[in-house]
């Protein structure tokens, strides 16, 4: 359980362990349910293109306890794979990224903020993680710098 | 006759708490006030000074009576200048005072409602024992805030009283620090928390406290105050410091000529709380002229221009402070050497009889600190975590220079500040936080009981509450 209580739902665990042993998947989203009693699934996809998956974590969204809709915190899996400088090959690290955007409302970027050891904690073979919290950090060459260490 | 009254909410089953029918209370004390609430409200409802009034045996609470100049009365705190409680006696009435002013009344508990399963012999022993004690809180869970160093026998008090003495059904405690973390979005972060007596710097993991890089150090709001003080002591005429309520009338007059003011006479003010006033002088003072020079470099530094910031602020114009008495004066660079000293140990005005302020004291020497206690491979994320919090951190120009100050010590590294843009989320953060958790419907399942307390005894907040 996390800090706030919040579960974590079953499926994001198998949907994970699918991503991580079958390797179709190459990302998936979890979101709050609206009532921000557990932590679901939102999409796993196949399409591993980073813009791709970056526009879904720009557009996503979170209702304040008003109704009000505005920008919405997402926890999110990704296979991510890059070649070394090195030429030693390529690398595949299974990040998981806490995505909270700054202008989110605050209620969401608390809920998440403190129900996320919760699923992190459930995901077993997470090789790396990071926080991102507006445009700049989620990048791709910030985030490929971030992941490989800079050795990409 | 008992069983046929209606449920009462003081006893339904007790797992109704967490859920829509009872609010939480969030206790959030510091040294300056205490902040409480109902949880799921955007603001605290209760925001009321610390200091209290100590008169013919008696205490005095909340800002209209603490601040009449009362012969005789002293004013006083229960908290320690290292930001926990000193004396629990007080801290508990103001604490309750607190609650009890704007919350939730007074109130005893109905002994016919009270002994709903009772037969009428039991209940005659009920009535008895239920008409000395107020219980103010028997239907409200409480959750408190707390510093990241309360000792543990503190916390183990916190809850004794909130369960012996006030009676709520349910308990608990969140580090103030994870809590302006979290409702900046972040498990992790470096959480820089400037308050009125103390300014810490704590690296969070996770959603826990690393205790190893737990750094505090007495420069904060009210160390800025001295400041202020010595600075108006040393100048050139020197500055009379005349609070508000000693001020009969006052006249308008020019910029740095004499007041023309009548001064009402007391008797037997004490020196403790004569200070007090004065000190809500420096505040306005604080508020509304210091500024901390924004960098890049310190006020100090040589700048491209070939003098140093010292020059370039002095060719800027100044702010004016009017005094209560209705004396001005223009305050240019002053008003950034006030709170140099926060950032360079050199630049900090010498305050008579107390110590020099040493480099591990200033902010970007703590946060150094605290950053090198943590593992290598976390600090790149710590830095790129910074959130920024408490009431002094709203002076201008702070969260610049703190950027500065980083870029420079970590050159090449990413740094990002997070510090809310709104006044109320900067000085409440950790007050919302905790109301945010403690209307979530989930919450329920982290409260520790009543029943839980009782089984296991006060030593169950350190099993519980990391
Ligand atoms: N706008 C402002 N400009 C400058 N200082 C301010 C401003 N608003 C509040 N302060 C100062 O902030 C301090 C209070 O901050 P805060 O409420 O975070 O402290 P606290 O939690 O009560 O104390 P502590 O953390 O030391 O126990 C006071 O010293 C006050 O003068
Ligand atoms: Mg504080």
């Amino acid at each position: 359980m996390s800090q706030s209580g919040v579960d974590v739902s079953p499926e994001c665990v198998s949907t994970f362990n699918e991503l991580k042993l079958n390797k179709k998947i190459k990302f998936i989203i979890f979101k709050l349910t609206d009532d921000y009693k557990e932590i679901v699934v939102e999409e796993a996809s196949e399409n591993g293109d980073w813009d791709y998956f970056r526009e879904k974590l720009l557009n996503a969204e979170s209702k304040s306890k008003n109704g009000k809709v505005g920008k919405g915190p997402r926890y999110a899996v990704y296979d991510f794979n890059y070649d070394l400088a090195s030429g030693e090959g390529t690398r595949s690290k299974i990040t998981f990224i806490a995505w909270s955007p700054d202008d989110a409302g605050i209620q969401p970027k608390m809920v998440y903020a403190s129900s996320k050891d919760a699923l992190k904690r459930s995901l077993n073979g997470l090789a790396t993680e990071f926080q991102a919290n507006d445009t700049d950090d989620i990048e791709y060459q910030s985030v490929l710098a971030k992941v490989s260490k800079g050795l990409a | 006759m008992a069983s046929s009254q209606p449920l009462t909410s003081s006893v339904q089953p007790t797992d109704v708490y967490g859920g829509d029918e009872v609010s939480a209370i969030i206790l959030d004390p510091g040294y300056s006030s205490v902040r409480a609430g109902f949880a799921g409200e955007d603001a605290p409802k209760s925001f009321i000074s610390s200091y209290y009034g100590f008169h013919n045996d008696r205490q005095i609470f909340g800002d209209d009576d603490t601040h009449n100049p009362l012969p005789g009365m002293e004013i006083r705190n229960p908290m320690s200048k290292d930001g926990v409680v000193e004396d629990w006696d007080v801290a508990k009435s103001l604490w309750h005072y607190s609650i009890t002013s704007r919350l939730v009344p007074m109130k005893q508990t109905d002994p016919r409602t009270n002994g709903l399963n009772d037969d009428t012999k039991d209940m005659d022993v009920e009535m008895e024992g239920t008409e000395e004690e107020e219980k103010p809180l028997e239907e409200h869970p409480l959750l408190m805030t707390e510093t990241a160093w309360n000792p543990s026998k503190n916390r183990e008090k916190s809850i004794e009283i909130a369960m012996e003495e006030w009676g709520c059904p349910a308990f608990w405690l969140q580090r103030n620090s994870v809590l302006a973390a979290f409702a900046a979005g972040k498990a992790t972060a470096l959480v820089v928390d400037v308050g009125a007596t103390i300014t810490s710097v704590v690296c969070i993991h996770d959603g826990l406290i690393l205790k190893k890089s737990i750094q505090k150090s007495p420069l904060a709001g009210n160390w800025v105050s001295s400041q202020i003080r010595a600075l108006w002591n040393t100048s050139e005429p020197k500055i009379d410091l005349i609070p508000h309520f000693m001020i009969a009338a006052k006249t308008p007059v020019d910029a740095g000529a004499p007041a023309q003011a009548t001064y009402q006479k007391f008797e037997n003010i004490t020196d403790s709380f004569r200070t007090r006033e004065e000190e809500r002088v420096l505040t306005e003072f604080k508020e509304s002229v210091v500024q901390v020079w924004p960098g890049p470099g310190r006020l100090s530094s040589p700048n491209p221009a070939g003098t140093t910031n010292v020059d370039y602020v002095k060719a800027q114009p100044g702010r004016v402070f009017e005094f209560p008495n209705g004396a001005n004066q223009m305050w240019n660079v002053e008003r950034m050497n006030v709170v140099e000293g926060l950032w360079d140990e050199k630049a900090a005005i010498p305050i008579p009889g107390e110590p020099a302020v040493t480099k591990g004291q200033t902010i970007p020497e703590m946060i150094k600190a605290s950053v090198n206690a943590v593992d290598m491979d976390l600090r790149a994320a710590l830095l790129q975590n910074v959130v920024v919090t408490g009431g002094t951190t709203l002076i201008n120009g702070f969260t610049d220079r703190l950027n500065q100050e980083l870029l420079n010590m970590y050159p090449g590294t990413r740094i990002k500040i997070n510090a809310a843009g709104l006044t109320t989320e900067r000085r409440f953060g950790s007050w919302i936080g905790g109301s945010i958790l403690g209307s979530l419907g989930t919450f329920h399942q982290m409260w520790i009981s009543k029943k839980e307390y009782e089984e296991f005894g006060a030593g169950v907040v350190e099993k519980r509450c990391k």
